[in-house]
């Protein structure tokens, strides 16, 4: 384990990249970070951490950010989302409960419950039905109408969650045993096809994307803790539209070994349908899976990137930093700050062949 | 006599010092693991090859070639099979094969070399067991656990219930109540070993009792914890458990589900609250230990539940 990643730290800025710093970070790692949908008129900005609390700030168009409020929960959060109408937004936490905050009034109730902690929460918009959708290590996914107490579905996994996406009508739910489970969610939640893993190692991320003239949900790009990512088509027209690519591997070699990082998260551009990558080794990549190719590399900053996401607009890409656990315990450094930075990337995401 | 012995030797790539019975499996081996483009998976037919592919076709330079030692990465030598091998290190490797034979690098590099079929077994399409596997060591003793993990990490879905009974588990393992702060601690000297070869994310899916294994995709629940792209030259910056992460952190005590700022304390009765007698799978501060509990308790929480 050289620390290829701490030793810099001391030599290069923090951000290398000269982007925006959110003011009053979390105190501990991003597990979550989400912008507002386009119902609301501003841009609030909404992270999840393991200080086990949800923050919020009002995202300027000059980039300045205001923090607005924080809730608490009892354990570390494991992932937020916002509620379609943009009042509301759900928060999962390792207490083995999701609670909705109502961020009017500034107050939380519990809307969910797994017996695990609760790796995902998405709020479900359908034409018939709402609904908030919660995956959880307890091997279950539960459809909760967040008026009552009990989940108007349960749906049985093959093994703990470890990442999910909607993008209504489609889930993706990924599991601890490598699986991909694909969800239509078109009038009643229902299993739709599960998928043989494109990937060698654990699944770490997924993000749906969407096919680029229907607009409709069409694949989804999948991360692995070995700096890959698939991308893979509901229905390919050919086997061929589903590749593997790689990412966040160090360039060198540090003591004769290639380090190969996991991929933490993974999101696609609103807009341009081309999609951002971050890494465990510090670093984002664009890519456009359309071409194949790397749109920007970054400069790797000092701590892994935990999280990332796309305002709606996909002007400005948020990206936090802080540690990630990938080389254990003993690494952990908690005078090592999290932080947050925003990036206007609407350029920078364009595809290349447009 | 001498072009006898010569004729004797091995072919063997240059780029990760592994030996072959013939040249044409070694031209395979340098076509699949050393000159196939990692973006398309076209194989090319040498290094310079392969770099000119990469530019002209996906727009991405290519610095080393993949999966090579860190000092034979040099891209820019057309090296196909044995020919174009840099007269001196033909030298250094017919030296270490007939020297003494305890040179330095072949030592080192044969076990390494060997080690690699299993891996890319492994890695192969999700169907191989990971009991065919000729591991070199086949299932270690609990005790050998932590410092050969590395080196075996095809035992894992099977090494997952001895590993329960390492010395200082055994007692929690009954227990509701387990999680302390010990169980936690194996992990890490496993992990600084770990920097010996790629390390195993090994798959949790002792978990996975059959059954439910069953319902899934059956093959898919063994991951393939060494990493074929990689062998020799890489590790994967993870802890070895192939358990997620934020699993991994949730175990220390740290982040067991703290009272709010202002709330009473109830961290030290948080392990043993009521619902861990329901189900310590409950417990999420030791998901290691679920994991091998797992399949009883969760047959348990099913009936229960049912």
């Amino acid at each position: 384990m050289t620390d290829k990643m701490f030793n810099h730290a001391n030599n290069s800025s923090n951000n290398p990249n000269k982007d925006l710093e959110v003011t009053s970070p979390p105190d501990d790692s991003v597990s979550a970070l989400e912008f507002s949908p386009p119902s609301v008129p501003q841009t609030f900005l909404i992270a999840g951490s393991w200080d086990c609390r949800v923050r919020c700030w009002e995202v300027e168009a000059s980039g300045k950010t205001n923090p607005k409020a924080a809730q608490a929960m009892d354990g570390p959060i494991l992932d937020v989302s916002w509620h379609d109408d943009g009042t509301k937004v759900f928060m999962a936490s390792t207490d083995k409960t999701v609670k909705c905050w109502d961020l009017g009034a500034n107050q939380t109730i519990q809307v969910a419950a797994h017996e695990a902690p609760v790796k995902a929460c998405h709020w479900v918009k359908a034409p018939n039905y709402t609904c908030l959708m919660t995956a959880s290590w307890d091997k279950t996914m539960k459809f909760w109408d967040t008026r009552t107490a009990v989940p108007s579905m349960t749906i049985n996994l093959s093994e703990r969650c470890y990442c999910a996406d909607v993008d209504y009508p489609l889930a993706v739910v990924g599991t601890a045993d490598r699986g991909i489970c694909l969800y239509s969610l078109e009038g009643k939640p229902a299993e739709f096809k599960r998928v043989e893993s494109p990937l060698k190692h654990q699944h770490r991320c997924v993000a749906v994307f969407r096919d680029k003239k229907s607009k409709q949900p069409a694949g989804f790009a999948l991360g692995s803790v070995e700096g890959r990512v698939a991308i893979q088509y509901v229905s390919p027209t050919s086997p061929k539209e589903n590749f593997t690519f790689k990412c966040h591997r160090s360039a060198g070699t540090t003591a004769g070994y290639q380090d190969i990082y996991a991929v933490n998260d993974v999101a696609f551009h609103p807009v341009h349908g081309t999609l951002a990558t971050a890494g465990s080794d510090g670093s984002f990549s664009f890519w456009d899976k359309d071409s194949r190719t790397k749109l920007k590399p970054t400069e790797p900053l000092d701590q892994p990137l935990t999280k990332c996401a796309f305002n709606h607009s996909g002007q400005i890409f948020a990206y936090a930093i802080g540690y990630d656990w990938s080389k254990g315990y003993e690494h952990y450094n908690p005078a090592k700050k999290v932080y947050i930075y925003l990036r206007p990337c609407f350029e920078d995401l364009k595809p290349k062949t447009t | 006599m001498g072009r006898k012995k010569k004729k004797a030797s091995k072919p063997w790539c240059w780029y990760c010092n592994r030996e072959f019975d013939d040249e044409k499996i070694l031209i395979q081996h340098q076509k699949a693991k050393h000159f196939k483009c990692h973006i398309c998976h076209k194989k090319l037919y040498t290094g310079p090859g392969l770099s000119i592919h990469c530019m002209q076709v996906h727009k991405e330079a290519i610095d080393k070639v993949p999966n090579s030692l860190p000092n034979r990465s040099n891209i820019e030598i057309e090296i196909y099979g044995m020919e174009g091998i840099p007269p001196e290190d033909v030298r250094e490797h017919e030296k270490q094969k007939s020297g003494g034979g305890k040179g330095s690098d072949s030592e080192d590099d044969e076990p390494a070399a060997k080690k690699k079929p299993p891996a890319l077994l492994g890695a192969g399409p999700s169907g191989v067991t990971p009991g065919i596997l000729p591991t070199p060591m086949g299932p270690v003793p609990p005790g050998m656990y932590p410092g050969h993990m590395a080196m075996n990490p095809m035992m894992s879905p099977f090494m997952q219930a001895p590993r329960m009974m390492m010395p200082g588990m055994r007692p929690l393992f009954p227990a509701a109540s387990l999680p302390t702060t010990t169980p936690s601690k194996p992990t890490f000297p496993a992990y600084s070993n770990a920097t010996i070869s790629a390390p195993p994310t090994t798959s949790t899916s002792a978990s996975n009792d059959p059954k439910e294994n069953g319902e899934v995709k059956p093959p898919a629940a063994n991951s393939c914890p060494l990493v074929t792209a990689t062998g020799a030259g890489s590790k994967i910056v993870h802890p070895p458990e192939d358990v997620s992460l934020e699993e991994i952190r949730a175990r220390s005590i740290k982040y067991r589900a703290k009272p709010k700022p202002d709330s009473q304390p109830q961290q030290a009765i948080m392990p043993s609250s009521s619902q861990a007698e329901v189900s310590p799978c409950i417990n999420f501060g030791n998901c290691r230990l679920m994991a091998a509990i797992l399949p009883t308790l969760c047959v348990f929480l099913w009936v229960n539940l049912s």
